[in-house]
């Protein structure tokens, strides 16, 4: 019999809502010992129907059909304090966002034993015991001084085995996980992974994981349940599903996945576009005054950028890639080296003589959320670029209507406001403004790390396409190595503000010489598989 | 480091007391007219040299830079000068009365955080129903009666009508009440004044109460801690509570200059014995050493108190560090 | 338009919009209808309401009640004004320039508000006032200087975090220069939070105001709600409106003022859905 049976579940949302029902008629299963994989992109239900299971659904959104079977009683019938009771001890879950996840003024220590203190009767002592070993047992070392830190003090991937800790403590028999590596860097990633994996086997629990990736799914699965728009569009087992996909969403959501093995061949030789030597940069936390120490963001980088060419700069958080990637174009003033965009050295050049180069360097950003001014209009947004530096409005405007057409937007929408439009939209608005001034070198900063995984595919083609239309320069950050051999001819990596290995792509990910970058390969999730 | 750091913060009271002694001493003497002219003119004499003889004896002939040096070489020796208007040092004026403000403002205190902070955490338990929009208004009530009104409709209403509370003053005047039945009979006088004070920071740490647990109730943490299955009254107290008390020790704080500021109007309704009405009467009667050493004493007294709840921040959130 | 339906949908903003158009009306037409002005004797003093001509009643000496009232809405809301729009302009300048700029102008703000939070401001009010003789302009003067910082420190945080918002980060490398940056792309985007807290202020300075003519400090020539409480503190006891209709018509107003700039907040700042 299954563990867990979902069957016919139906959340409505409140009104006012951007639609109605959040999940519709979803049914799935998980059988005891068994992996299943929720997978899905925004909007498609899946993390709520994960928290409905919990009877963690949020203030006003509430199951108004269905059943949730656990060990054959309904879980939605059950009185709130039978519920209660069974979560941690029966039924456990991890969320996302293991900062945001952990109390920030309570000791690690605290947290684990306020668990277990709330389902057993032992004394503090006992419990901070059973916490210590929980820890260790989740690989993590130091565990005395670990008890008494406070949750800011650790790392990302510290604070998640904690988490998992606390979730695991009163072995329960499901444990639900809610995209607990999305906000992880990849290596990290690849370690809880695993880290799950191993205590699944060694706890024979079942596992029910949400996540947006089809590659964690291949590395992670038995079963997948693929959701869209709050119904189940498929299911089965991951090697049937994956292999021999039976819905049009499926194989899109397959087939979007960077599989990292286009491998572009790299354009004739031209003289480099952008050549930069020896970039430093340094921050001190704090203002004028402090004490703090101070942090190399970024080592005597050095790179060179053609024409034509795309350069992806791969790093996870804190290798300096976007700090890289602002001094370039002067958002942020390096401390030392040059930055030579053909003759000129523009790396300490004066505001005033730089202006009139800015128009050949333009950048796309990251979040599509603030990377468009809320209260202008898309027209506005546009013409702004032109318009600072005198050129005719008219002309300007209709300049607009050429880019909105090129990145694949109706010109007619001219008018309306950002938030009308979807992350996607926004972020191709963000490159038909960057193109208004039609420049030589484009930079683009983590461009699709916001977006869905099917609209993610489509504006990485778009850029490429844009990219040789225009025979730009391109410089790509990325955190993500599957985009980075998509669209990128050579790829540089860097690890803690200094490059680690640079190449072609294709010699990069076949044959890389250095071991972070081989770590970094490793850890990609389903590069096996897919 | 926590030595270091109050270190820190008391070499920066001394410099903020120099500039606020600067500061007040320029603004005082910048604008025409003086003590003499104040004295004359109570005493009916407008004698050309009456005036002078006066300022000579109290040293306002001298050049501005040679009287401030003066009175800063004396502040230095911790002697504030000497009132015009009373003949008594300025120091030993305001040590009289000091205690009598304190009292009113720390009762006021206990008063309005103690009342808010129920009346927010209330309200928010139950965003948007109705017992919420009422302490939401009730608050923007509180925020708009003008305090010394309000004293005044308090008088009214308890000390005349209902007689229930005295209304002037801080002791039942020719009773000499000792030990337990002073305090009583101050505690009883302290009542209609500390409440009318409290009034409009009831309603900050009310309203600043309901946002910060609604913001924090949406907090991921809050989710994790119902999700360990412990009871509802630990995940308020120990999760929601806890950490939107954060904001009020801030806000605490900022409290402490408005709260000697307003006193001045609630002291003078109440007749309360305060420094509030010290400093009004010196601001009529140009008593410049007693008004630059309310000054001085009430800005001291503000910078220590910060500095007591910046460490009790630090103590409060462990993401804060000292320095 | 989106958000004028949005701010007249609470009942709260409704109320205060129209209670603030009736005192403005009855502030403007104050003349109109009280042609004898506000200090003139009418009658005997400490008539009850309700008595012949005198709706409101007389106070100690025998002015008419309701003239003091209509005449006292336009003092406290010129006041009022006047000393918002002179605060909130410097307050704005100073902290646009050192929320954009930062570093060391950025850290003289800071201490220069500092020092603001910890001096009694409303001593230093009284202070001022008072050595420059009370009136209309050394009021005005006195509340502008102590309500500056606050409006400074609202406009600092806002500057101070718009900056680095990507939407500016672009802006910057569009080639725009500063100063229109500051105006076409940071300003827009600062100014709910700037239009509430002004909104609260002409109310904070109408307090303000009414408490330094209680204390005798207003301006000798004119009749404010403040100096119509302060003079009814003899005859309190036993003609309760002297005392008692000033201090609600003081009360009605910031209330008012008070609902319009929580309706501002919220009708500016919507929960816009992803």
């Amino acid at each position: 019999m299954a563990l867990l049976a979902i069957q016919d579940l139906t959340i409505a949302l409140p009104p006012g809502a951007d639609r109605p029902l959040a999940a519709e008629e979803v049914s799935l299963e998980v059988s005891p010992k068994e992996i299943v994989c929720i997978v899905g992109e925004s909007g498609s239900g899946k993390s709520l129907t994960a928290h409905a299971v919990m009877g963690l659904l949020p203030g006003r959104v509430a199951a108004t059909a269905g059943s949730i079977l656990f060990d054959g009683t309904d879980l939605l019938r059950e009185p709130p304090d039978v519920l209660r009771r069974r979560r941690g001890r029966d039924i456990a879950m991890i969320f996302q966002d293991p900062m945001a996840a952990l109390n920030p003024v309570l000791t690690i220590g605290s947290q684990v034993t306020e668990q277990i203190r709330a389902h057993e009767d032992i004394s503090e002592a006992a419990a901070l015991k059973r916490a210590a070993d929980l820890l260790a047992e989740m690989g993590l070392k130091d565990v005395a001084t670990l008890l008494k830190a406070y949750p800011h003090q650790l790392s990302g991937g510290q604070r998640q085995r904690v988490m998992i800790a606390i979730a695991l403590s009163l072995g329960p028999r499901l444990l639900i996980a809610d995209e607990p590596t999305t906000a992880l860097d990849v290596t990290t990633q690849a370690q809880i992974l695993k880290l799950i994996r191993r205590l699944q086997a060694e706890r024979e629990m079942s596992v029910l994981f949400i996540t947006h990736d089809f590659g964690v799914v291949a590395d992670m699965a038995d079963k997948v349940v693929v959701m869209r728009h709050g119904r189940v569009v498929e299911s089965g087992t991951t090697s049937r599903v994956l292999g021999e996909p039976a819905h049009s969403y499926t194989r899109a959501l397959i087939a979007a996945v960077p599989k990292g093995d286009r491998y572009l061949p790299v354009p004739a030789d031209s003289a480099p576009l952008v050549a930069v030597k020896n970039l430093t940069k340094r921050f001190r936390r704090g203002g004028v005054f402090s004490r703090a120490p101070q942090v190399t963001a970024v080592d005597g980088v050095s790179l060179t950028l053609r024409r034509g060419e795309t350069l992806g700069v791969v790093g996870e958080s804190g290798s300096g890639k976007s700090t890289l990637a602002r001094c370039v174009i002067r958002l942020l003033d390096p401390d030392g080296g040059e930055v030579r965009l053909e003759e000129a050295d523009i790396a300490h050049m004066k505001e005033k003589s730089l202006r009139p180069l800015r128009r050949r360097i333009q950048m796309v950003f990251q979040d599509p959320f603030s990377s468009l001014n809320p209260r202008e209009t898309v027209a506005d947004i546009l013409i702004a670029g032109p318009k600072s530096f005198g050129e005719d409005v008219q002309e300007a405007k209709a300049r607009a209507s050429e880019m909105l057409r090129l990145v694949g937007l109706n010109p007619q929408t001219m008018h309306r406001f950002p938030h009308e439009f979807s992350g996607g939209q926004r972020q191709r608005i963000g490159l038909a403004r960057a193109l208004m001034l039609k420049p030589d070198v484009l930079i683009a900063d983590e461009p699709v790390s916001a977006l869905d995984v099917t609209v993610q595919a489509q504006v990485l083609k778009l850029l490429d396409e844009v990219r040789q239309q225009m025979n730009l320069a391109m410089l790509f950050i990325t955190h993500d190595m599957r985009v980075a051999a998509e669209v990128c001819h050579r790829v540089m990596v860097m690890r803690q503000g200094k490059v680690v290995e640079e190449g072609l792509t294709r010699d990069i990910f076949t044959a890389p010489a250095s071991d972070y970058t081989r770590a970094l390969l490793a850890a990609i999730p389903g590069h096996g598989a897919l | 480091m926590r030595l270091r750091y109050i270190g820190l913060r008391l070499i920066k009271t001394v410099l903020v007391t120099v500039v606020v002694v600067l500061l007040s001493f320029f603004m005082i003497h910048a604008v025409p007219g003086d003590a003499a002219t104040v004295m004359a003119g109570q005493a009916g004499y407008a004698d050309e040299t009456y005036m002078k003889n006066l300022r000579a004896e109290y040293g306002l002939d001298q050049p501005l830079p040679v009287q401030l040096w003066a009175y800063v070489d004396r502040v230095a020796h911790g002697d504030l000068g000497t009132s015009f208007v009373r003949r008594e040092k300025v120091l030993s004026i305001i040590m009289e009365r000091l205690p009598n403000t304190m009292l009113l403002d720390a009762f006021a205190l206990l008063v309005a955080a103690g009342g808010g902070i129920t009346l927010g955490a209330m309200a928010a338990r139950r965003p948007g129903s109705a017992g919420d929009s009422a302490v939401t208004t009730l608050a923007m009530l509180f925020y708009a009666v003008p305090q010394f009104w309000l004293g005044m409709m308090m008088v009214l209403v308890f000390g005349v009508w209902l007689n229930w509370l005295p209304p002037f003053g801080i002791e039942t005047m020719g009773a000499d009440y000792t030990g337990l039945a002073r305090i009583a009979d101050v505690g009883q006088h302290i009542i209609l004044p500390g409440v009318t004070l409290a009034f409009y920071f009831m309603a900050s740490y009310a309203r600043l109460t309901r946002t910060a647990m609604i913001d924090v109730a949406d907090q991921d943490f809050v989710k994790t801690a119902r999700a360990k299955g412990i009871s509802e009254r630990q995940v308020q107290r120990r999760h929601i509570l806890r950490n939107a008390l954060i904001p009020l020790v801030t806000y605490a704080g900022l409290q402490a200059s408005i709260l000697v500021g307003g006193s001045v109007l609630v002291e003078n309704v109440f007749s309360w014995p305060g420094v509030g009405t010290l400093a009004f009467q010196a601001v009529l009667a140009r008593d410049n050493p007693l008004l630059l050493g309310i000054f001085i004493v009430t800005s001291v007294l503000v910078c220590l108190f910060n500095l007591i709840t910046d460490i009790a921040y630090s103590l409060v959130d462990p993401r804060v560090e000292l320095g | 338009m989106r958000f004028a339906a949005r701010f007249f949908s609470r009942p709260t903003s409704l109320f205060g919009f129209v209670v603030f158009a009736v005192i403005v009306v009855i502030a403007l037409a104050a003349p109109l209808l009280f042609a004898h002005g506000p200090m003139a004797i009418v009658g005997m003093p400490l008539l009850p309401p309700g008595s012949p001509g005198l709706a409101a009643g007389s106070d100690v000496i025998g002015r008419d009640m309701a003239a003091g009232l209509a005449y006292g809405a336009r003092i406290s809301l010129l006041i009022g004004i006047a000393s918002t729009c002179c605060s909130v302009g410097i307050g704005v300048l100073l902290g646009a320039v050192a929320g954009y700029y930062g570093g060391l102008v950025d850290d003289l703000l800071m201490q220069i508000t500092e020092f603001f939070q910890i001096i009694p401001s409303f001593m230093l009010a009284m202070v001022l006032v008072a050595f420059l003789q009370p009136s209309l302009s050394s009021t005005v003067i006195g509340i502008t200087l102590i309500t500056w910082p606050q409006v400074a420190r609202v406009v600092r945080g806002q500057f101070l975090s718009l900056r680095s918002r990507e939407f500016v980060e672009a802006a910057r490398v569009l080639g725009m220069s500063d100063a229109r940056i500051i105006f076409t792309q940071v300003l827009p985007n600062a100014l709910p939070p700037i239009v509430v807290v002004s909104s609260m202020m002409v109310g904070y300075a109408i307090l303000t105001e009414s408490a330094l003519s209680f204390l005798g400090l207003g301006d000798p020539d004119l009749l404010s709600w403040g100096t119509m409480i302060g003079s009814s503190r003899v005859a309190m006891w036993v003609a309760w409106w002297t005392t008692v209709l000033p201090g609600v018509c003081i009360m009605v107003t910031v209330l008012a003022l008070n609902f319009i700039g929580d309706g501002l907040n919220d009708a500016l700042n919507p929960r816009r859905g992803r």
